[in-house]
């Protein structure tokens, strides 16, 4: 199982790497995405880039962001390029399949986000030579590690979800914009609609709850969310129906 | 009886139903192990929708398939582990090369990485592909692409291949030489080809048996020339210098012949089923006709499988599947 996993994750990679190696296919987008979040605002920034709290929310947000931009293709694209049939009939499971996919997504999202924040590290380090190097907390730096791949497996598990339903790759996406628009907009409008006095009892008792916590319990909520909606997706998975859309 | 280890494919009134449209219709169906088996019919006869069950893509209605041993719906997994196919399309991987393509499918059936590469070599070569190994697929001919589509096919080499149409779309002269290749491989690796096609002339060429398909129903199965037998056209054609109109009546009122035509010193006759030309050519020769040259004329399976088509309507299904 393992073993076909990573198959199908070495195959979503090689059409990554094509991608990324050819500048005109989206190569060129990712050079100005690194040079811009992973040299010109560190730059800007300073050392506060290394050490302020909000790069434990902002890489998560960004990786998820760079698998939506793909998972979105998934299946829709198999389908649509007439290479889903083909991969059905292969011996492999519809698990490994869904999983190796999502694996593939997760791993670039991580990668995006950990690139950057090395190449962002050292941007820093040369603009504002200081005696000792500047580095992020290790608690800190972990944290948003964590937070990056749940983040990007809860996408990703969104993403294929809506994938398998979608007939064609631009219907994913619209479908997707959607979906991301309410999972971000949803919690701020709930949040706005609640009376003055309960959002600010709700705000006392966040911040009462203290750091840790706060990165503990999003950890789980997400982690949670990922499980429910990879479920969702493994649920939906049904060769016969897949082999005749 | 022969045994089960003898079919790679045995179907038992297979039936598949999407809503209100029956797909297949009773099929009952036996390929021998180690033969080119034809699939022929029209589009939309039931021909992909036959693949999809035997490879347990999709489980059928009623009835029940086993392929090499396996029953469909039980042993979906093990049955693919086993064969290897080409769909209605090419389903390769236009951003990879061939050999990521290859490579790919190699993993998967857990391949190990020399024996991987050797076969790669070996297959890519065979079709005349190696040396545009590392192209994108995307930039090939469609020809090279079906090729490539069919190395894949085989590249673990499965006991049973199925190919949907493996030449269509194609120009003739990648035809030609997809179909001398598919007759090699065949050949040369010794696996059950499980192929659809509506190119009569394919199937004359490649197939040891075949079978006829259309709205789900199996009309016929068997040899190409069992088949054309069935539908022995019983054409003659005799050249004459002395055949008058007075001939052509004559023959033409014999319970023998269907119809006659003369043209140019050439003598059309079509007999009726089961009739023998000898009584003609001997009836002939009584009335001084001089004979300078008797053929009689082969039926195609083109003939064979038109003449299916135009009788299917009067066939049962029970009746059609027998030989």
């Amino acid at each position: 199982m393992i073993a076909d996993i990573w198959t199908v994750t070495w195959k979503e990679w090689q059409e990554f790497r094509d991608q990324l190696l050819s500048l005109r296919r989206g190569g060129l987008s990712a050079l100005i995405l690194a040079l811009i979040l992973g040299v010109i605002a560190p730059v800007q920034i300073g050392p506060e880039w290394v050490h302020s709290k909000i790069v434990v929310a902002y890489w998560p947000f960004l990786a998820a962001t760079m698998v939506s931009s793909l998972i979105a293709d998934s299946v829709a694209g198999e389908r649509e390029r007439h290479t889903l049939e083909t991969l059905l009939a292969s011996r492999l499971s519809d698990s490994a399949i869904l999983i190796g996919k999502i694996v593939a997504a997760v791993l670039y999202g991580l990668g995006f986000a950990v690139a950057n924040l090395l190449i962002g590290l050292i941007a820093v380090n040369v603009a504002f030579h200081e005696s000792a190097p500047i580095l992020f907390a290790p608690r800190q730096f972990i944290v948003t590690i964590l937070l990056t791949i749940l983040a990007s497996l809860f996408m990703a598990g969104v993403g294929v979800f809506i994938s398998l339903r979608a007939s064609t790759v631009k219907q994913a996406q619209q479908a997707f914009g959607i979906a991301i628009i309410v999972l971000t907009m949803g919690p701020l409008l709930l949040f706005n609609a609640l009376a003055p006095e309960t959002r600010e009892d709700l705000a006392r008792r966040v911040a009462g709850v203290g750091e840790a916590r706060i990165e503990a319990y999003t950890l789980a909520f997400l982690l949670t969310l990922s499980v429910i909606v990879i479920g969702a997706a493994l649920a939906r998975f049904r060769r016969g129906k897949l082999a005749l859309d | 009886m022969p045994a089960t280890g003898d079919y790679a494919i045995r179907a038992d009134h297979l039936t598949c139903d999407f809503g209100p449209v029956r797909a297949l219709d009773a099929l009952s169906l036996e390929v021998p192990t180690g033969i080119v088996f034809g699939f022929l019919g029209p589009n939309g006869a039931g021909k992909t929708t036959a693949i999809r069950a035997f490879l347990g893509l999709i489980d059928p209605s009623g009835g029940r398939a086993d392929v090499l041993g396996l029953d469909t719906r039980r042993d979906a997994t093990t049955i693919r582990t086993r064969c290897g196919a080409l769909l209605e399309h090419p389903g390769l991987y236009e951003r990879l090369t061939a050999t990521a393509n290859l490579d790919f499918y190699g993993r998967a059936w857990h391949l190990p990485r020399g024996v991987r590469q050797d076969r790669i070599r070996e297959l890519l070569t065979r079709f005349g592909l190696w040396e545009r190994r590392d192209e994108p697929v995307g930039r090939w001919s469609r020809g090279m692409k079906q090729k490539l589509a069919v190395a894949r096919a085989v590249l673990h080499r499965p006991a049973l291949v199925f190919l949907d149409e493996p030449t269509s779309g194609l120009d003739p002269v990648a035809t030609v030489g997809l179909r001398e290749d598919l007759a090699a491989l065949a050949a040369q690796e010794g696996v059950t080809v499980f192929l659809t096609t509506h190119n009569l002339n394919e199937a004359e060429r490649l197939c040891a048996q075949v079978g006829v398909i259309r709205g789900g129903k199996l009309l016929a199965v068997g040899s190409p020339e069992s088949l054309r037998g069935r539908r022995d056209s019983g054409r003659v054609t005799i050249t004459s210098r002395s055949l008058t109109d007075d001939h052509l009546t004559a023959l033409r009122s014999r319970s023998d012949v269907e119809s006659a035509s003369a043209d140019n010193g050439r003598l059309s006759l079509a007999l009726r089923h089961g009739a023998s030309v000898a009584p003609i050519i001997a009836w002939l020769v009584q009335h001084d006709v001089e004979i300078e040259e008797v053929v009689k004329s082969r039926a195609t399976l083109e003939d064979a499988f038109l003449d299916l088509m135009g009788a299917e309507s009067t066939v049962s299904p029970a009746d059609g599947a027998h030989q």
